[in-house]
């Protein structure tokens, strides 16, 4: 009988993904095809998302005009971890999520933490852009025809709102087109791309006009601490960046363009996100941000003095945050349908329908769960837990660099990270000095969930662990 | 020749029609899983596992299908994802320069008749090659072979060609080839005035000039280069599709040959309103010919003269 220690820490052998994903059969080998530049447009096309639409409302109020410094925080921090993301997966010759990683090289126990952590970087974050989504939308409507969803059907309770009844439509919605087996082509993901960077420069290039150096007279009025926590409610604006951390065994000299394409992504995605933030800060005094609704698209209107350009960005907004809930939702469906599979939680979240071939049950469970999270709370809330899971996620991978270079330095990693040790270092001194400037509750919440999730693995995960039955019954030696 | 199947195990009638044509045409056997192409970039990858699980069904679905085929036909298995399956299942057709192209009726229709889905209509509408329908609950004989193709025949012009090409595919079979033309005419109220005698001289007018337009048609295919052994015509009455369907006798081996209509776009199947009352209504399996292959089945026929 395996001792608790030793489940915790068992891990998931790599012939054994291999198998699992075909990678020997001469089918999942990958060809080396993608260069520097078609990754690092990857990567940008991957992180643009929606946070950039929703934070300002939420960091300026925190940390002041000085929130642009936190933009280049929280890029940072994003850029450190991605890279220590890129060594973890190159000693994967498989492909899989950060969760599949951490099994197969930091035992059961951390994935299990892993795999919650990526609960809050899917479903909450489905939920934090659904909140969005919902706010764009009624600028939209109320600019179009005159018309806005009340109050008490588009807020959360702790809005004064009954419930936002938006959100849950938009969850509910690409829950029905993921059940039916809808995916999004390389074209329409390209579009979407291009609308966001659109509608974002089409903001600078306006906003410009309602430029008043008087904004930013007071740049830091929170101070260093003001920053910092701000730039904890960003990081959630930088999720993707680590797409092309796991695209690595398809890259062609990964040691060299695997750091320069994530250092290209950033850069082009923090200089960005820094002219919006900027032209929003010095058109608007930080007391104007606090519960601004659809910040960017008002921004714009008072700016401008007509409604058409917050029109076109709401439009802009609207069109593709539906997309980027489509994409997370299924992420998280298809990330519960390996732990399913793993047997960390129940075999229904691995059940296939046979005509559609989607995980039907899963998807109602992940449709209810996060329409009822952006039903009924704020979505600052929401972006925080969103990047505490992220931040914690990418903390584990940059600890578990440095644990397997002191615990299989042999294994053949097709990417180290330069200069280590400074690196992993760095970036988790990073994660950490961000965490612990998110507001109390959130961390509060966020060790309530993975002490939830670790109690879950200690009663379920362990014992209907589908390695330690393979382990069991002799077929994988520990 | 190409045969869809379906990763859920309802495909045995598709796959007892493919092996029948299979064959009859000597020809062999593709079976061919569509499963949902990979997203693009934006989650990291996060469904690597789901990936592997659809693969997994999609083998094991193709294992139970190749099972069930005869040995004595030969037959290769695919997996091939695409954003659709029709579009996946014309894409492969394609490539393997497939005659025929057979897909299993929707589960939703009534037991021994042809129920057009999701999929098959999609490939009605847009299929440059032959599709071919079974019956819901198809089965044939472990043997068989196809012993006679009869041609859904309405008299005019675009229809002498798909009797020509119906000639060329039974030819090339080995079976015998009928026309078929179906006068369907509704009792009419006693309430007309003109007694019921007149609709049935308009009738008999018409079967008149089917038949001899059908003679001639007949008389088109005994020049061409590949004749079927035995040319046959019959016409069926009924007061409804179905029952005039119903009205002449068919065969274990048969299956029933219909042109798309003329008026869609060209070289693609686009299924007319009597075509798809004819499909709907057929006890045997259907093969439809897109209009761009009947002109090019009938050219090559008659240049081998």
């Amino acid at each position: 009988m395996a001792s608790l220690r030793q489940e915790f820490l068992r891990r998931k052998p790599v012939s054994e993904m291999a198998e699992e994903t075909g990678a020997d059969t001469g089918k999942g080998e990958l060809e080396r095809s993608i260069g520097l530049f078609q990754l690092a447009a990857f990567g940008i096309g991957a992180t643009i998302g929606t946070g950039i639409f929703i934070v300002l409302t939420e960091a300026v109020p925190i940390g002041g005009p000085a929130v642009v410094l936190s933009f280049v925080l929280a890029g940072a921090v994003a850029g450190l971890t991605a890279i220590c993301y890129a060594e973890l997966a190159s000693a994967v010759p498989v492909s899989g999520s950060s969760y599949s990683y951490a099994y197969a090289t930091l035992g059961e126990g951390v994935a299990m933490i892993v795999a919650a952590c990526l609960l809050l970087e899917y479903g909450v974050s489905s939920a934090a852009v659904a909140v969005g989504w919902s706010q764009y939308l009624n600028e939209l409507l109320d600019n179009l025809f005159g018309f806005t969803v009340p109050d008490s059907l588009s807020n959360a309770p702790e809005q004064d709102g009954f419930f936002n009844l938006p959100a849950v439509i938009l969850v509910v919605l690409c829950s029905l087109l993921l059940i039916r087996g809808a995916s999004e082509s390389a074209k329409v993901n390209a579009v979407m791309v291009m609308i966001k960077v659109g509608v974002l420069v089409l903001f600078v290039v306006l906003g410009l006009q309602g430029w008043n150096s008087d904004n930013l007279s007071d740049f830091t009025p929170f101070g260093l601490s003001g920053i910092t926590s701000a730039a904890g409610i960003i990081f959630f604006s930088y999720i993707g960046l680590d797409a092309v951390s796991t695209a690595g065994e398809e890259v062609r000299n990964p040691r060299r363009n695997l750091p320069l394409a994530i250092l290209i992504a950033l850069t082009v995605v923090t200089t960005l996100y820094i002219a919006v933030a900027l032209v929003a800060v010095a058109a608007q005094p930080v007391a104007g941000f606090e519960g601004q609704e659809a910040g960017l698209a008002a921004i714009l209107e008072d700016v401008t003095g007509s409604t058409w350009p917050a029109t076109v960005l709401a439009a802009g907004a609207v069109i593709s945050i539906f997309s980027v809930t489509l994409v997370t939702l299924y992420g998280q469906t298809r990330i519960l349908f390996a732990m399913g599979r793993d047997g960390m939680i129940p075999p229904l979240f691995h059940k296939l329908n046979p005509r559609t071939l989607t995980p039907v049950p899963t998807t109602i469970i992940v449709a209810l769960v996060v329409s009822t999270l952006a039903g009924v709370l704020p979505i600052d809330f929401l972006a925080e837990m969103t990047s505490i899971g992220t931040l914690v996620a990418f903390l584990v991978v940059s600890v578990g660099v440095i644990v397997l270079r002191r615990s299989a330095p042999d294994l053949p990693r097709g990417f180290r990270v330069p200069l280590y040790p400074l690196t992993p270092i760095l970036s988790i001194a990073g994660t950490i000095w961000i965490i612990q400037d998110l507001r109390p509750v959130t961390i509060y919440v966020f060790f309530a969930w993975a002490t939830v999730a670790l109690i879950w693995y200690f009663l379920y995960g362990r014992r209907h662990s589908e390695l330690g039955r393979l382990e069991g019954a002799g077929k994988v030696t520990p | 020749m190409v045969v869809g199947v379906s990763p859920d195990r309802r495909g045995r009638p598709a796959l007892h029609l493919g092996a029948l044509l299979a064959r009859s045409a000597e020809d062999d056997l593709v079976l061919c899983t569509i499963v949902p192409t990979p997203w693009p970039p934006s989650p990291a990858k996060v469904d690597a596992e789901y990936r592997v699980e659809l693969e997994r069904v999609a083998a094991e679905a193709l294992d139970a299908a190749h099972a069930r085929i005869p040995a004595d036909i030969a037959a290769t298995t695919l997996v091939r994802s695409a954003r659709s399956v029709p579009a996946g299942l014309l894409e492969v057709a394609e490539e393997r320069d497939a005659r025929f192209l057979v897909v299993g009726s929707s589960s939703a229709g009534v037991f021994g008749r042809i129920a057009l889905g999701s999929i098959s209509s999609r490939l009605m509408h847009s299929s440059p090659v032959l599709v071919a329908l079974p019956p819901r609950g198809y089965r044939c004989a472990p043997h068989a072979r196809v012993t006679r193709v009869t041609a859904a025949y309405g008299g005019s012009e675009s229809s002498e060609d798909i009797v020509v090409a119906a000639a060329e595919v039974t030819a090339r079979l080995g079976a015998t080839l009928r026309l078929a033309s179906f006068a369907v005419r509704a009792r009419p109220p006693y309430t007309s005035g003109v007694g019921t005698e007149a609709d049935r001289s308009m009738i008999d007018q018409w079967v008149e000039e089917v038949e001899a337009a059908g003679r001639a048609a007949l008389d088109r295919v005994r020049d061409l280069a590949a004749v079927p052994p035995r040319l046959e015509t019959v016409i069926g009455y009924g007061e409804s599709w179905d029952e005039a369907l119903e009205d002449v006798e068919w065969q274990d081996g048969e299956v029933l040959a219909i042109g798309s209509s003329a008026v869609g776009p060209v070289a693609r199947v686009f299924l007319g309103s009597r075509a798809s009352k004819i499909v709907r209504n057929s006890p045997v399996p259907v093969v439809v010919v897109p209009r761009g292959t009947v002109a090019e089945l009938a050219g090559r026929a008659g240049r081998a003269v």
